[in-house]
This record gives structure tokens, sequence and C-alpha cells, in this order.
């Protein structure tokens, strides 16, 4: 039972909030969509869910045609689930009764569920530990306690499609550490299709299947967390997943060649084909390290310095642009202090199977 | 867009915003419901002003050039600017003193407060001019104290103009606090402390962050302090009509109850000319708010920011010697007037009685009869503006689009006139609603039910929104996506949540209604008379025992329906905690 989304446009007044949008989603897959604020990610969700029309295009979930030119369905006729990002728990009703709705309403509640609600609501109960709570009041819960009524809600019908829409960023940076391993539990136990919307990297990386990077309405690269981050397609994916630099030069076979530095050459430390043509070299912040200004390399000088505990975050500006550089804590430099910026980078005997740190 | 669900095995085409299941078949809607706008709440107001340029059956300028021509009119437009500018002053300065004591400083019993301020807002006015001038009259309380006293105080005379500036402005304060103390609150307290961190003292601190911030408040509360002064109607007829001063509601009413052959066109060219005195308002208000940023804090900061210190005491008894001598001493004097056997007589717990009352509720058929009217009127008119208020509440929070600002904005024409020329207005539209044909609708009850309806449904719109306002979104689209729709959604979901809010707006419509004078003084007939028009003919007629004893019934009742209120509120919020 795949999710379809086909050729999907959305445009409002002015602006065309998504263009020709294309992806499959597998059965049981967790996709992340990650994108910067206004990237069209909310919109796509929104789409999915039935909260608005597509101006063209066609989304199918599972066998059921739910958007194309013609129609839209309303979202209580898709067999979908959502967890908003206010959590959007009804203030007037308990624990219990949250989970219970929409196993009395949703029209896709399986057959052996629906006989026996009650049954499913202690199911449930059991699923986000909030059994002993049950008569508790949205108002009387904590931010994580209000969390997995949200979850317990929208999986109680056993949706075909769970849409999250940015989840954790209501909660403290502590309780998201601790729901993103909750939620790939329930991913774990429910088997249950999700799409789940997202600007902070960390968490599609350390949730996702696949992961949807979008930017400006469009798809910038479909593909799996390790592929995303060491692999990036665009400069844009480079950019915001990775926080990488980007070098223009040179690429000649296997090597690199910055513009800035004709004597230097680096090597393919897994770059993708469509920035080699671009002629760009993507280097993250931890593939880079500093010397003394005394070696061979790019100079440049130290424009910040943040410790982070575990590493040091420098700015350096060399030719012309900013570089981000971390290195561990035995590398010790100033502000304004002049220095080489070098690739961090061992090769081993066979040079096909390089190793980046 | 249409509907072919029929056809498509249970599927159905979504408009852009697939969440008004309520509201299909949009278009058939959309046209009776322009149409509906445009004839009940639009035409009026544009026959009015035809009828004001014709004179004869052509069209002229005649009206006005009679009109302002006569020099009695300008002495009722000057008599009408300084009643409404001194009255607005009092309003100002009172409603700002009292917004910034409960807001900013330590005071107790601010709850408690709160009540008494709103008072003289929930009793009409009138009857708090009955009160008043039982308590300051030749018999009344005001005059027994002041004989205890050593010296001579002179009596004050409330048959003048500055006894309706008075009284107005102390009726119409709450307006400009209710809008002053929330935003008071709005202001965050780290806003003031970056002023004193910069090194400005408390008063610059209040000069030059705290007024600027505030000013939207506090001049749409003037603004609509202002609007109050110039709409009343009971005030100025209370005591101007028998000190022959006219303001210009009073003056309108005059030429319509004074008939002759031009007495509509007349009225109809002072209610332009009031309407003008009105436009101006908005332009002063236009002029103070044209610079003045919105605040984007939505939460109310109730935490004192200023200690009293030893001048906390003071300050408390003087507030509540102010509450106890403008709001409950005037309603005591009347209470006991009511219950004195004939006018003149002294109040005292010997020769009290309840013959008035008996009087009012037995012997009297006008009295009962105005009661089960002025109910009922209130009663339909608060039914109706439930469902329909908050229908359209509903379509401009959520589809907040021309039509829905359109819909809106008619609505508030008829609140926002004043009350005679509204009532006018109404006359003209509904005597023969298409020219050659009167089916009785003007001289029957019926033409006060549109009236009160028109008039009033703004006030549940914007009890709704405000009810709305608070539900978020995605509150409606998590009971779609768990399959709720269209009446599942509202009976599970948005009644439960929306019902205090709605109720308080509710209440507002019902009680208007119920205590209405202006437009009733103007469209009642013989078997349509309200309560207000039957307390405002005993008074007039002199029987002052009679129409207090009426105006203390009221008050019992509204203090009533108040408590009646407050526990229905409190017990909901019990039932369902407090919100999130």
């Amino acid at each position: 039972m795949t999710t379809i989304i086909e050729n999907l446009v959305k445009r409002f007044d002015q602006t065309t909030a998504l263009k020709k949008i294309n992806v499959t989603i597998e059965d049981g897959e967790f996709i992340a969509i990650l994108g910067p604020s206004g990237c069209g990610k909310t919109t796509l969700l929104r789409l999915l869910a039935g909260f608005d029309s597509p101006s063209s295009g066609n989304i199918s979930i599972g066998d059921q045609r739910v958007s194309d030119n013609k129609m839209t369905l309303p979202p209580e006729k898709r067999n979908i689930g959502m967890v908003f990002q206010s959590f959007a728990l009804w203030p007037h009703l308990n624990v219990r009764k949250h989970i219970e709705f929409p196993l009395l309403h949703h029209a896709y509640v399986p057959k052996d569920t629906s006989v026996n609600i009650s049954k499913r609501v202690d199911e449930v109960m059991e699923i986000i530990e909030l059994t002993e709570l049950a008569n508790r009041m949205p108002s009387e819960l904590s931010g994580g306690q209000k969390q997995r009524v949200a979850l317990g809600r929208a999986i109680a019908p056993k949706p075909e499609l769970l849409l999250m829409d940015e989840p954790l960023s209501n909660l403290d940076a502590e309780l998201r550490m601790e729901m993103r391993k909750e939620i790939q539990e329930l991913h774990r136990l429910t088997n249950a299709t999700i799409v789940y919307v997202t600007h902070d990297q960390g968490e599609a990386l350390a949730m996702a299947d696949r992961i949807v990077v979008m930017n400006k309405g469009e798809i910038e690269q479909i593909g799996t967390p390790q592929e995303i981050y060491s692999r990036p397609n665009t400069p844009f994916v480079a950019n915001f997943v990775g926080k990488a630099n980007l070098i223009d030069g040179m690429w000649e076979a296997d090597q690199f060649t910055p513009a800035s530095n004709p004597n230097l050459t680096w090597p393919d430390l897994g770059v993708s084909v469509p920035l080699k043509k671009k002629g760009i070299y993507p280097i993250r912040p931890e593939q880079l390290t500093l010397m003394e200004d005394d070696r061979g390399g790019i100079h440049g000088v130290i424009t910040s310095v943040q410790y982070q505990g575990k590493e040091i975050h420098y700015t350096v500006q060399a030719n012309g642009q900013a570089w981000l550089v971390h290195t561990d804590l035995m590398q010790k430099f100033q502000l304004g202090q002049q220095v080489t910026i070098q690739l961090k980078v061992s090769v081993r005997e066979d040079n096909r199977n390089v190793v980046y740190l | 867009m249409t509907c072919n669900m029929k056809n498509n095995n249970n599927r159905e085409v979504m408009p852009n915003l697939a969440l008004h299941s309520l509201f299909s078949n949009k278009n058939i809607f959309k046209l009776l419901g322009i149409i509906a706008i445009c004839v009940f709440f639009l035409l009026p107001i544009f026959r009015l002003i035809m009828l004001s340029f014709t004179s004869d059956g052509t069209i002229s300028y005649g009206n006005y050039t009679t009109i302002l021509q006569d020099a009695s009119t300008w002495k009722v437009v000057s008599n009408t600017l300084i009643v409404v500018a001194g009255s607005t002053v009092i309003s100002l300065v009172i409603g700002i003193s009292l917004a910034w004591l409960v807001a900013y400083t330590d005071i107790r019993a601010k709850r408690l407060m709160q009540i008494f301020i709103i008072l003289p807002f929930v009793i009409p006015s009138y009857i708090t001019t009955l009160a008043w001038t039982q308590f300051l009259g030749a018999n009344g309380l005001y005059v027994k104290l002041a004989s205890l006293l050593p010296f001579e105080v002179e009596a004050i005379n409330l048959y003048s103009l500055a006894g309706i500036i008075f009284v107005l402005g102390f009726s119409h304060y709450p307006l400009v606090y209710l809008l002053t103390v929330s935003v008071f609150r709005k202001i965050p307290r780290e806003l003031e402390l970056a002023s004193r961190a910069s090194g400005a003292k408390r008063w610059a601190t209040f000069r030059k962050v705290n007024m600027p911030l505030a000013l939207p408040g506090i001049v749409s509360g003037g603004f609509l302090a202002f609007l109050a002064n110039l709409d009343n109607f009971g005030i100025p007829a209370f005591l101007g009509i028998p000190a022959q001063i006219n303001v210009l509601s009073t003056y309108i009413y005059q030429q319509v109850v004074g008939f002759g052959p031009s007495a509509f066109a007349r009225a109809a060219t002072f209610s332009v000319i009031l309407g003008i005195v009105a436009l101006l308002g908005t332009a002063i208000q236009w002029f103070f708010l044209r610079k003045s940023k919105r605040l984007e804090t939505t939460m109310e900061d109730k935490q004192p920011r200023y200690y009293l210190g030893n001048k906390k005491l003071p300050v408390e008894i003087f507030i509540w010697l102010f509450f106890l001598v403008t709001g409950v001493v005037p309603l005591i004097s009347m209470g006991m007037t009511s219950l004195v056997t004939a006018y003149g007589v002294d109040f005292s717990l010997k020769t009290m009685s309840f013959e008035n009352y008996q009087f009012i509720l037995t012997t009297s058929s006008k009295a009962k009869e105005a009661l089960g009217n002025s109910v009922m009127l209130a009663g339909v008119t608060m039914i109706i503006g439930i469902i329909l208020g908050t229908s359209i509440a509903y379509l401009r929070v959520r589809k907040p689009n021309f039509l829905s600002k359109f819909t809106e904005v008619s609505i508030s024409l008829p609140y926002a006139l004043p009350g005679t020329v509204m009532a006018l207005a109404m006359i003209f539209a509904w005597m023969e609603p298409i020219p050659g044909w009167n089916p009785d609708i003007y001289g029957s009850i019926i033409i006060l039910f549109i009236a009160y309806i028109t008039r009033f449904l703004i006030l549940q719109v914007r009890g709704s929104i405000t009810a709305l306002m608070q539900v978020d979104l995605s509150i409606e689209e998590a009971a779609h996506v768990s399959g709720a729709k269209g009446w599942s959604k509202w009976r599970k979901i948005l009644v439960p949540l929306l019902t205090p809010g709605v109720l308080s707006g509710a209440f507002l419509v019902f009680l208007s209604a119920l205590t209405e004078l202006t437009v009733s003084s103007l469209l009642w007939s013989s078997n349509s008379e309200t309560i207000g028009v039957v307390i405002f003919g005993f008074e007039q007629a002199g029987y002052t025992t009679y129409s207090t004893a009426f105006s203390s019934l009221i008050v019992m009742l509204i203090i009533l329906g108040f408590t009646i209120l407050y526990l229905a509120q409190s017990y909901w919020n019990r039932k369902v905690g407090k919100r999130t």
C-alpha cells in the first residue's frame, strides 16, 4: 500500500508553494520532509491531509485516489492520522476520550478494532504509557504527556498514513531527544507509514528511512539519511543538512582544484555527480583542520571562536569567503590568528576506498 | 463549486478550504446572504439619507437650508458638542485612572472592583439617571447627609447641561476602563524595565513607553465612550427634556413624536447631521491612531508592577468610597423612593410599603405587558443572534475574505449608528418596504424584532469571534483527521469549547435588548411597549414612585441574571478544567 504523489502543484494568490512534486512513499516507510521555513513542506503535508486542495496533480493513499484535478477528498474521508505541531488537544476532553474519539468517527477503523473500541483504547493507552492518567484533562498534563496523547489519538484508528507536522518543536531540548526514541519505538510497534515534517536535520537524520529535502517549493533530493548527509546532490542540501563549505573550482577526473588556489589538488571524498558538474566541492566543517600559518594550504584569519565542549567551532576568513571549521580540543587558535586550512583526509592504499573522518 | 456526491461514490468536491461542511451549496447561500445584508442593514440607512434630501417629493437641499438657518439648530448642535466633549473627558479620566490602578498596582480585591466598575455598564443609563435624581433630589439622601455637615453644602441640580455631562461621563467610563486595562496588562513589563534600565524615571517611563503603547486601547475606549455619549437618549431625555435642554438625540425624538407635515424629513436631516458628528469622532480616532502600532503580545500580565506601600490603604478606601457614592448609594436612594407611598413622603422603615410594586406587578397591565414584551424581544433576539451571529463569526474567523469583512462591517453599522438614527431608518425602511405596500410592520411589535436583531447582532458576532479565536484551527483539523465532520465536529468539539464565550455574547445581547430605550421610544406602538418605554412614560407623567419601583425590579433582575451567568460559567470551568 504505497502513497503516491504525482506532479503536485499548489499555487496561492501570487506565489507557487509547490512546483511539480513527485514522491512515492512505500508501505511502512518513515519519510522525513526536511527544509527551511517557507519551503513548502507544511503545504505538502496539508495537501496529504486534505486541509487544502492542490492546484494540479494527483495524490493516492493506498488504493484510494484522494486528490486529482477533479476532486479532493476532505480529511475525514481519508485513511490518515495526524499529529499537530501545537498538539491540538481538545481542552474539554480527557485523555481516554481523546483516544476514543477517532475510533468512534474515523471512517477506516478496521472491523476487528471497531467491534471492541474500549479494548483498542486500552491497547493504545498502554502503547503511549498513559494508562494511569486516563482521566486527566489536557491542562493537567506535561508537555511530553500531551505529545503522547496526540500520538495515541493519531495511531488509534490504525490509519494507512500517519502525518506529523513538526511534532517535537514545542518541546524543550531534552524532551525532544527522549521523544525521538519514542516515535521510533512507535514506528517499530505499529509499522505505520509515517510522513514527518521537520526543519531540524538532526531529527530527520536520526529517525527517517528516507529524507525528502525541500527548498522553495521543489524537492532538492530524496535519499537515505547517509546519502543525504554524505553525498548531497545540490549545494542547498550540502549546506542545509551538512553545513558544508561550498568551494568553487575545477573537477578533473577525481581531482579537485579550488579556483582560488590553483596549486592545490583535493581527492574525491564522495562528491556527487551533479555537484561535480557544477564545479563545487562541498566540505563539511569536520572534514577540515587548521594549521599554524606556515604550511601549504589555504591561508586565512580566524574571525570567530566558539568553544563547544567536545570540539571548537572556528570561522576563518579566507579567499573572500567564510569557512566553518570544527576541530577537536587539541587545536587551539586565537581570534585574529593567521592559520592554514587543510583537508583532513587519510587515503588508503587502494585509492578507491577513501575514508573521511 | 458544485457537489457531485451521489454519482461519485461518497466523494465530494472540496472547495479550497475543506473545513466548512456546514456551508455547502455555497453560491446560493452567498447570494442570499448578500441580499439579506443589503435589505436589512444597508438599505434602511440609504433610505434615511435619501429622505433627508427629499422635500415635497423632489430631491433638494431644502431640508438642510431650512434647518441650518434655524438658530435653534445651532443651539442643539453646540449643546451636543459640549455634552459629548465634557462627558467623554470625564469617562477618559476615570477610566484611565482606574485601569492604571487595577492593571499595575498592588491594590487588593481587584475582581470585586471589576464587578463594581462594570455596574454602570450593565444597568441601563435611564435607570442610573433615575437613581441619581433620587439621590440628589429635594428629599434625597444627599440633602439629608449634607444637612448633617456643620457647613452649608449647595444642592446639586442635575437637570442642567452639567448634570447631563456628569451622569453621561459616569455611565460610560467602563468602556474606557475595559479597553485600557487589557492593553495596559498586555504591555510586557520587560519594556518598562528596559526603559528604567536606560535611566528613565517612573513617570518618564509611563509617558514614553506605556502611554504610546496603550494609545490604541485608550483611544478606542474613548471613541466608544464618545459614541455612547452622542448616542445616548435616556440621560438627556430624563434630565434635559424637563429643563428644555436639547441635544441631537432628544431633538430628533421630539421631531418625530411632534409629528407635523415635515416631521420625518426634518428628523432624517437631523439624523444625517448627527451621523456627521459621529464621523468627526472617527476622524479624531484615526488621527490619534495613524502612527501607533498594535501590540503583538496577547498574554495579559496580571502581576502588580507598582507597589503603593503605605499609600495602599488610602487609595483602596478612596476607590471603594467612589464605588459606594457613584454606584451603590444612588441605587439605594432609588430603592428608597420606590418604597414610599407617595412622591415627596420621607422614607422611614415605618412608612415603608410595597404598594408601588404591587401596582407594577398586579394592578397595572402596562408594566406586565412591557415586561413580557421585552423578555420575548430579548429572548428571540438572543436565540437568533446565537445561531446567525456564531455562523457569521465562524466564516469571518475561518474564511477571512472580502465578503466576510463586508458582512461584518455592514452588520456593525446599525450598532454604530446613534439609536435614534437607527430607529428612524427602520421606520422609513419598513413602513412601506416596497413603496405603496404597507404590511403593518411599523405599528406592530415586528418592527422591534427586526430593529433589535439588526442592531444587536454585531454584539453576538463579536462575542463569538472572540470565542472562536481561542479555538486554534488545529483543534478543528484534529477532529477532521479523526473522522468527525460537520455536525459531529460541532456537537462534540466546537459547541462545548465555544459555549462559555458565545454565552457571554448572548447575555450581552439579551441585556441590551431587554433594557433598550432609544430605539423602542420611537418604534413602540400601543401593544408593543417595552420596559424602557414604560419607565420613561411613568417618569414623564410624574409617577416617580412607579418608575423607581419598576427600575428597582429591573436592577434586581439584572443582578439575578448575572449571578446565574457567573454560576454557570464557574460550573463549566470546573467541569472542563483550565484551558491549555
